[in-house]
C-alpha cells in the first residue's frame, strides 16, 4: 500500500498542477498583462537572487576548473580547461545555477507569500471582491520571472567563466591568453541561446509550481512551512529533468 | 552592519550549545533514529531524481567533446571522476539542504510559534537537547548516505546515456570508470557531506529556532535557510576542493 502511495500521490499532485496551470492559462489569455506589476515583480526577483546567484557562480566556476585541471593533468591537457569550462558553464551549468537559485530565493518567497496569504484567508477575500486570484498573483510574478530569468541566467555564465579564469591564471598559473581562446572557440552563440531558452523553461516551471504550492497550501505556519519546503524541491528536480530533456532534445 | 555581525555572534553561540549538547549524555536516541529516518526517506527521491538525469547530461556532452578526439572510452573516466567529487556531494547537499533543513526550519520555526519550545523549556527539558541536537546529528550521518545513492544514481545515469542509448560499449564504459578516482574520492565526498551536513543542520535549525512573526515569519526563516545553507557549504566546499585536490 505505502509503495503504491507515493507515485498515486505525485500524479495526483502533477495533475492538481496541470490543472491549476489550464485555469491560469484561462485567465492570462482573457486579461491584459499587468505591466507595472510585472515590472516590479522582475525588479524584486532579479536583485533579491542576484547576490546569491553571484556567489555560488563564483564557487561553481572555481571547482568547475580544479576538478577540470585534475582531470585533464593525467592526460597532459591542461590547456583544455577552458574548453571545459566554457562548454559546461554555458551550455548546462549557468542556467540551473540560476534556477536553482531563483527557485530556492525568489520561488520559496512567492510560495510563502501565497501560502500566508491563505492562510490568512486573503486569497478568498480577493475572490469576494471578484478579483481573480490566479490573474492578481500568479500572472505578475510568472511574467517577472520570464524577464529577468534569461538575464540571470548570461549573468551566471559571465560570472562562472570569470571565477574560473581567476582560479585557472592565479591558483593554478595557467596561461590566461589559452584559456581564453579555447574558451572563446570552443562555444557558439547557438551554445548561448539554447541556455536562455532553458532558462525561459525553468522560469516557467519555478513560478508555476511554487505559486501552486502556496495555492495549495494548507493553513498555519505549519502548513506555510511544508509549501514554502515543497516548491523548492519539486522546481530543482523538475528543472533538472527537463535540462535533460532539452539537452537530449539539442545535441542527442 | 552591527546586525549581521550580532547575528552571526549568536550563531556561533547556538553552534557552540548544540555542539556541547551533542557531545554530552543524555542523548536523544529515539528521536535521532527517527530523523535520519525521515530525512532518508524523504530526500532519497529527490536526490536520484536530480544525480540521474544530471550523470545523463555529463554522458551527453562529455561524449560530445570526447567525440572530436575519438577519445570515448575515456567518458566513464570523466563521468566517474565529476560525480564522485563534485555533483554528487554538491546535489544531493543541494537537495538536503531544500527539503530536510527547510522541513526542520519550519517545525522549529512553527513550534517556536506556536510556543511549543517555550512550553518545553518550563517543564524543565533543555530544548536544544531535546529538539535540536538530535536534527543536526541526523543530517550529518543522513547527508553521506545520500551522497552514496546519489553516487550510484549519476554512474548509472551515465551508464544508461552512454550505452544503451549512445551504442557505447558496455565493457569499455565499467573498464575505465575508476581510472583517475580511487578510494579517496570516496572517502572525501563522504567527509564532505557530514561536513555540509552539520553546516546544513546547524543554519536550518537556527533559522527555526529564533523565529518570529507568526505564519510569515516562518516562511522567512524557511526561506533565509535553504539561501544561507546553500552559500555557506558551497563557500565551504570551494576551501575543501582546493585543499583535497588544489
Amino acid at each position: 500500500m505505502m509503495l503504491l502511495r507515493v507515485p498515486l500521490d505525485g500524479l495526483q499532485w502533477l495533475g492538481g498542477l496541470a490543472g491549476f496551470t489550464l485555469r491560469w492559462l484561462r485567465v492570462a489569455s482573457r486579461t491584459r498583462p499587468p505591466l507595472a506589476r510585472t515590472l516590479e515583480e522582475a525588479y524584486r526577483i532579479g536583485v533579491q537572487s542576484l547576490p546569491v546567484l553571484l556567489t555560488i557562480s563564483v564557487f561553481v566556476g572555481t571547482n568547475l576548473t580544479l576538478q577540470g585541471y585534475n582531470a585533464f593533468v593525467p592526460l597532459g591537457g591542461q590547456r583544455l580547461v577552458g574548453m571545459f569550462v566554457a562548454l559546461a558553464g554555458v551550455r548546462e551549468l549557468a542556467p540551473l545555477i540560476a534556477a536553482a537559485m531563483v527557485a530556492s530565493k525568489a520561488g520559496t518567497e512567492m510560495a510563502s507569500q501565497i501560502a500566508v496569504m491563505r492562510t490568512r484567508e486573503q486569497i478568498d477575500a480577493l475572490e469576494v471582491m471578484a478579483v481573480n486570484p490566479y490573474g492578481h498573483l500568479v500572472t505578475p510574478r510568472l511574467y517577472g520571472i520570464l524577464v529577468v530569468m534569461p538575464a540571470l541566467s548570461l549573468i551566471s555564465v559571465f560570472t562562472t567563466v570569470a571565477s574560473s579564469w581567476a582560479v585557472a591564471t592565479w591558483q593554478l598559473g595557467l596561461n590566461s591568453a589559452t584559456f581564453l581562446e579555447f574558451a572563446r572557440t570552443s562555444t557558439r552563440m547557438s551554445d548561448l541561446m539554447t541556455g536562455e531558452v532553458k532558462a525561459l523553461v525553468f522560469a516557467v516551471i519555478i513560478a508555476l509550481v511554487s505559486c501552486y504550492c502556496g495555492f495549495e497550501s494548507e493553513k498555519g505556519p505549519a502548513g506555510v512551512g511544508k509549501a514554502t519546503n515543497r516548491a523548492v524541491v519539486v522546481s530543482c528536480v523538475m528543472c533538472v529533468t527537463f535540462n535533460y530533456l532539452v539537452s537530449q532534445a539539442l545535441y542527442g | 552592519m552591527l546586525d549581521t555581525l550580532a547575528a552571526l555572534g549568536r550563531f556561533g553561540r547556538f553552534v557552540a550549545q548544540v555542539a556541547w549538547r551533542a557531545a554530552t549524555p543524555p542523548w536523544n536516541h529515539g528521536d535521532l533514529f527517527r530523523h535520519i529516518w525521515t530525512v532518508t526517506v524523504r530526500c532519497a527521491g529527490p536526490v536520484a531524481a536530480v544525480t540521474f538525469p544530471f550523470g545523463m547530461v555529463i554522458g551527453l556532452q562529455g561524449l560530445a567533446i570526447f567525440d572530436l578526439f575519438g577519445a570515448q572510452r575515456l567518458l566513464p573516466s570523466l563521468i566517474s571522476v565529476a560525480v564522485l567529487r563534485e555533483l554528487s556531494p554538491g546535489l544531493a547537499s543541494l537537495l538536503v539542504a531544500a527539503q530536510a533543513g527547510s522541513s526542520y526550519a519550519a517545525e522549529l520555526g512553527s513550534m517556536r510559534i506556536k510556543e511549543e519550545l517555550d512550553a518545553t523549556e518550563i517543564m524543565a527539558v533543555d530544548s536544544l537537547r531535546w529538539h535540536v541536537a538530535p536534527r543536526v546529528a541526523a543530517l550529518v550521518v543522513a547527508c553521506p548516505m545520500l551522497n552514496t545513492l546519489g553516487n550510484a544514481a549519476g554512474l548509472f545515469g551515465g551508464f544508461v546515456m552512454a550505452v544503451p542509448i549512445q551504442g557505447e560499449n558496455a565493457g569499455v564504459y565499467w573498464a575505465n570508470l575508476w581510472t583517475f578516482v580511487n578510494v579517496g574520492d570516496l572517502v572525501g565526498g563522504l567527509v564532505k557531506t557530514a561536513l555540509f551536513g552539520a553546516i546544513i543542520g546547524l543554519v536550518a535549525c537556527y533559522h527555526g529556532f529564533y523565529a518570529t512573526g507568526g505564519a510569515a515569519g516562518v516562511g522567512r526563516a524557511v526561506n533565509d535557510t535553504v539561501v544561507r545553507a546553500t552559500l555557506t557549504f558551497f563557500g565551504a566546499n570551494y576551501l575543501l576542493t582546493s585543499a583535497m585536490f588544489g
